[in-house]
């Protein structure tokens, strides 16, 4: 079977809901968890002591809803709405720690590549 | 391809043959059981051959007597009384390892007999032992702790506690290499034996008796061998230490990493100590068909040189004519950039002694795709007229092992003692147990045993062949013969008479004289990497490569001599790859640090033409890398990508070169030795016969420093130092 | 104390150290009697086995190199006889009556095992007698280099205690007198004759105090007790 003949049968499917009924109904869900973060920023700060203001915390927050704004299937707007607001609970019940939240702004983790010139430069045993 | 089907299909044939002692001793099989003797260790039956010892019949029970003086591959002195054991209807204990077995013998091994003479033994060698355990170098592993835990007394009559003291003796200075502390000595004289009997030094010996018997030289010596270290191992106790490796690690502190030595061509097996990264001492692994279980002393002690003069980072030369650190991408851009702009046939690569496999078909298959041919190891010989286009021609064919049944070994010049300690070793074992006869053409050497010294010129061994000679008919006589060449000979101004010469003398001893199917000729290599460029096809000739014509020349770490700027063009960028800041970095254009031994996973070929890898046990230092990997990284820059990028993949590569790369431990029987006779026949040359055959390995000075790791280390030129004050 | 020892260590030490009289250089040769008297010892042994030959010439050496034995003929009988200088160094410092240090003209060697200590005036008189004589303690060369005194183990003449031996010579059953007047006639360039002294009363050798108790009658000739018809 080919990939088109996969796309063409999906799209006949009836989509089963998972939450949501309609599309509006997801943004709602999305602009709420959102709302339900903005709220948290000054307690993350806080109760985690990070190096980190709440101005920072919110514009993480945004960058990470951003990741998926091109999301249009309702269900997996759903499914990434549950898992924000599962991460947002560990996040407000101290089930993480300090190290989990500072994970968001790691920005000098580097992938590790097959590229073996990039590995060789860098040192990194293949 | 078709090179490694036609291989593959070879693969039956190239099989390691079993060696030959095993079929001599099968002769005999039939024979011995008729004889065998019945003795019962612990009431547990043990069937041996008659002159078997006590303590032997006892290792075959799985028993160990524990012993002190005692030693598998020494003669057996039975001074220590450690291995007492109760042996039914015999008055007293006897010393089971110079007790031979008598039919029906019954043996007692933990009696209270034999415990209570242990424990006896144990107390009067620790009355005057010293208490220094805390700093004995030995401590973890030292027999006497271990075996005073084991076998010793339970409690301590020890009552002298106003200390009137113990024996003292003084320490001996034997070298820059063997510390000394006589006080701890138990007198085993197994470093004595060793002296006498495997080094071949009768440097050591006891003198004095009784309570004031001391070890040491009597006059104050140069331990000058260089087996020297094995003693180190040998010594049951701290009296006999590693004095570079002194106060520096605990036994219970090194992770232990098997590997191989590159010293010289033999690949003996070795044992790496180390700690948090750094290489702290080097041990003998035992390898029956090699090194047995001893290892020459800049095997052992040359390590220290692994540290300094390192190339940590790769360096361009500055327009004012200095090196200067840049990183790699520079170096390997500037490096691609001289490389292309020379054209394809301007590139020429020379390979040095310590280069292992991988970097040696990596740079082959690069030079290959650049569409150069010129590949050569680094020798002096002035034409390619050598011929090293079959494997027979340049192993050592018959196996070091072969040594053993031989009756006859005829060594064409070098000094074996000092470019192959551990083959010379064995064959003054040989020597002394087989009766072996030993002659030797070229310069004239101490080899530590008799040997007949027959000429020092060509002509000597045209002599031999057409029988002339007054030598020849002991030779013709000979049974199983061995002709020895040695590697730089070959290289070196007539290797290709002398080639030709030895080839016709062993082809002439194979055919009239010799066993079936017994390999006459051999070639000690001297250089570890050496066999492995052949077998990869690089030329044996450094001349080719050393042409005005040469735009780059890229030196595999060649750090000898024979490479002058001055046979260069003037133009001619100079790409050096190796470890060390030695002769080779010094004329560079541009450095590529590799790594060493210690460094890699990697494959060195011995002079038999066995495989054997070397295990990482450091990481190169600062900006280093892999050699195989840098030239890698330099293809893909040049745009020729070689097409494997790891180390399971280079060595595929290797093996469809040559199966025999990934036979590790094997050593492959090299076929093809008439073709070899006739090659040689085809393209010899005749010259002048009354030539001296060279030598440049006159006494130990000449041997302590011959690569770029041996002549970074300052244990070394130590040696070198305390061999010259020595008169 | 510790210094005394340690002086004392290297004093008696078994290890060689090059002192301006005795060291690899010091020359060292056979006189040619003594080098055929050599040739004649060694072929004694079978071929091949020469170095059975150590002991006697490094006695032989030792005679003629006033009873001592520097490195250097240690080596020069190593090289004769075909052995590494070590097995000879071995040999050499294994036997106590091998010197390895010079001593003097008469080497004075008092026996004070049990037998000397207890058999007529007893060892310990002798030794005082001695020392006080020739002013120098065991193991000590007089300074005029005429005695070295040695205090020894048994040397085999229990029969006759106490007794010396002074270079091949023993003297036996000594008296403090006799012993002063030995050392009187070294001193004086005499050679006393050796053997039993006044002690047991001048006695031939080791017979008893009461004369012969056996073998008081003249030996028999050959053939006695022997079947006539024989």
């Amino acid at each position: 079977m080919s990939s088109s003949q996969i796309t063409t049968r999906i799209s006949q499917q009836v989509v089963k809901p998972l939450i949501s009924t309609s599309n509006a109904e997801a943004k709602r869900r999305v602009l709420k968890l959102y709302r339900a973060w903005y709220r948290q920023a000054p307690f993350v700060v806080l109760e985690y002591d990070i190096p980190i203001g709440e101005k920072e915390v919110r514009a993480k927050v945004r960058e990470q809803f951003e990741k998926n704004k091109h999301v249009t299937d309702m269900r997996v707007i759903d499914m990434l709405v549950l898992k924000g607001q599962m991460e947002l609970k560990e996040t407000a019940n101290i089930w993480k720690q300090k190290n989990h939240v500072m994970n968001y702004f790691k920005e000098t983790e580097v992938k590790k590549t097959d590229d073996f010139l990039t590995n060789f430069y860098e040192g990194h045993h293949v | 391809m078709l090179g490694y089907r036609f291989l593959s299909k070879l693969k039956h044939v190239l099989r390691p043959r079993p060696t030959p002692s095993v079929g001599f001793a099968r002769s005999q099989e039939a024979q011995a059981v008729a004889n065998k003797l019945e003795v019962f260790i612990d009431d547990q039956k043990v069937v041996v051959d008659p002159g078997t010892t006590v303590l032997q019949a006892c290792a075959m029970a799985g028993v160990e007597i524990p012993r002190f003086c005692y030693h598998d591959r020494l003669s057996v002195a039975g001074n220590c009384r450690m291995c007492l054991v109760e042996v039914e209807k015999s008055p007293k204990p006897v010393a089971s390892c110079a007790m031979p077995v008598m039919n029906g013998m019954r043996v007692k091994t933990d009696s209270p007999v034999s415990r209570k003479a242990r424990e006896g033994v144990m107390e009067f060698l620790l009355v005057n032992h010293p208490l220094d355990c805390p700093i004995c170098d030995q401590g973890g592993e030292c027999d006497l702790q271990d075996q005073s835990m084991a076998f010793g007394g339970d409690k301590s009559r020890f009552v002298d506690n106003e200390y009137t003291g113990k024996r003292a003796v003084e320490d001996k200075d034997i070298g820059p290499l063997v510390k000394t502390i006589m006080t701890r000595c138990i007198q085993c004289t197994r470093c004595v034996r060793f002296a006498s009997e495997v080094a071949g030094v009768e440097d050591l010996g006891t003198t004095g008796r009784g309570n004031d018997m001391q070890i040491g030289t009597y006059v104050e010596k140069l331990f000058a061998s260089e087996l020297s270290g094995n003693v180190i191992d040998l010594c049951p106790v701290g009296a006999l230490t590693g004095k570079p490796y002194a106060f520096t690690s605990r036994p219970w502190e090194l992770r232990r990493v098997e590997s191989i030595d590159v010293m010289d061509a033999c690949g003996s097996n070795i044992t790496i100590g180390m700690r948090s990264g750094e290489v702290m001492r080097i041990v003998p692994r035992v390898n029956e068909e090699i090194n047995e279980e001893w290892i020459c002393d800049k095997a052992r002690f040359a390590i220290d040189g692994l540290s300094v003069q390192r190339l940590t980072s790769p360096m361009v030369k500055s327009p004012e004519g200095y090196l200067e650190n840049c990183d790699w991408e520079d170096a390997l851009f500037c490096a691609a950039e001289k490389i292309t702009r020379a054209g394809a046939g301007n590139v020429a690569a020379v390979a040095g002694s310590l280069v292992d496999a991988e970097s040696l078909v990596a740079l082959r298959d690069f030079l290959h795709r650049l569409g150069s041919e010129t590949l050569t190891v680094n020798s002096e010989h002035p034409s390619d007229h050598l011929v090293n286009d079959l494997r027979a021609s340049y192993i050592f064919n018959s196996g070091i092992v072969s040594v053993e049944d031989a009756d006859h070994v005829l060594f064409i010049g070098g000094n074996p003692r000092l470019d192959a300690p551990v083959l010379n070793a064995r064959v003054r074992k040989c020597w002394i147990h087989n009766e072996l006869e030993v002659s030797l053409i070229g310069q004239d050497v101490d080899l530590t045993y008799h040997h007949n010294h027959l000429g020092e010129t060509l002509s000597t061994l045209e002599q031999l062949l057409d029988g002339s000679h007054a030598f020849a008919k002991t030779m013709y006589a000979a049974k199983r013969p061995l002709i020895i060449v040695n590697g730089k000979i070959l290289c070196g101004e007539n290797g290709s008479r002398v080639q030709d010469l030895a080839l016709k003398l062993a082809n002439k001893l194979s055919q009239q004289h010799a066993e079936d199917g017994w390999n006459v000729y051999n070639v000690l290599q001297t250089e570890a990497s050496r066999v492995a460029a052949l077998d990869l096809g690089y030329k044996s000739s450094s001349k080719s490569a050393l042409t005005k014509q040469t735009k780059v020349l890229y030196l595999l770490g060649a750090d000898d001599e024979v490479i002058n700027r001055a046979d260069l063009a003037d133009d001619c960028f100079i790409i050096y790859q190796g470890h060390h800041g030695d002769r080779g970095a010094a004329i560079a254009d541009l450095v590529l640090p590799g790594a060493c031994y210690t460094e890699k996973n990697a494959t060195y070929v011995n002079t038999e033409g066995r495989a054997q890898q070397t295990r990482q046990a450091a990481t190169p230092p600062g900006l280093a890398r892999e050699d195989w990997k840098i030239i890698r990284a330099l293809s893909e820059i040049c745009g020729v990508t070689l097409p494997y990028s790891s180390l399971s993949t280079a060595r595929q590569r290797l093996c469809e070169v040559s199966p025999s790369f990934s036979r590790y431990g094997d050593q492959e029987e090299a076929l093809f030795f008439q073709q070899v006779v006739s090659l040689s026949e085809d393209s010899s040359e005749s010259g002048a016969t009354n030539e001296k055959l060279t030598n440049d390995m006159k006494d130990l000075s000449h041997f302590y420093m011959t690569n770029s790791i041996s002549r970074a280390s300052r244990t070394m030129a130590k040696c070198v130092q305390a061999f010259k004050d020595k008169d | 104390m510790i210094r005394k020892l340690i002086l004392a260590a290297a004093e008696n030490s078994i290890q060689h150290r090059d002192s301006p009289e005795n060291n690899s250089n010091t020359k060292f040769e056979f006189t040619p009697e003594n080098l055929k008297r050599a040739e004649t010892i060694i072929s004694n042994y079978p071929k091949g086995h020469e170095a059975a030959a150590c002991l006697p010439l490094l006695d032989l050496a030792q005679r003629q190199n006033d009873n001592w034995l520097p490195i250097s003929a240690m080596n020069y009988v190593a090289k004769l006889l075909g052995m590494a200088n070590m097995r000879v160094y071995e040999v050499a410092t294994f036997y106590t009556m091998y010197n390895r240090q010079p001593v003097g003209k008469y080497h004075v060697q008092i026996c004070t095992t049990t037998p000397c200590m207890l058999g007529g005036v007893g060892s310990d008189v002798i030794m005082e007698t001695i020392q006080k004589k020739l002013k120098i303690k065991p193991g000590e060369t007089t300074p005029d280099n005429m005695f070295t005194l040695s205090e020894v183990e048994c040397l085999g003449a229990c029969v006759n205690a106490p007794m010396i031996q002074v270079n091949d010579d023993y003297y036996e059953d000594l008296t403090v007198e006799d012993t002063n007047k030995v050392f009187d006639d070294l001193i004086a360039g005499r050679k006393p004759k050796p053997g039993p002294m006044s002690g047991q009363n001048h006695r031939f050798s080791c017979e008893p105090k009461g004369g012969l108790t056996s073998l008081t009658s003249p030996p028999t000739g050959p053939g006695f007790g022997v079947r006539s018809d024989l």
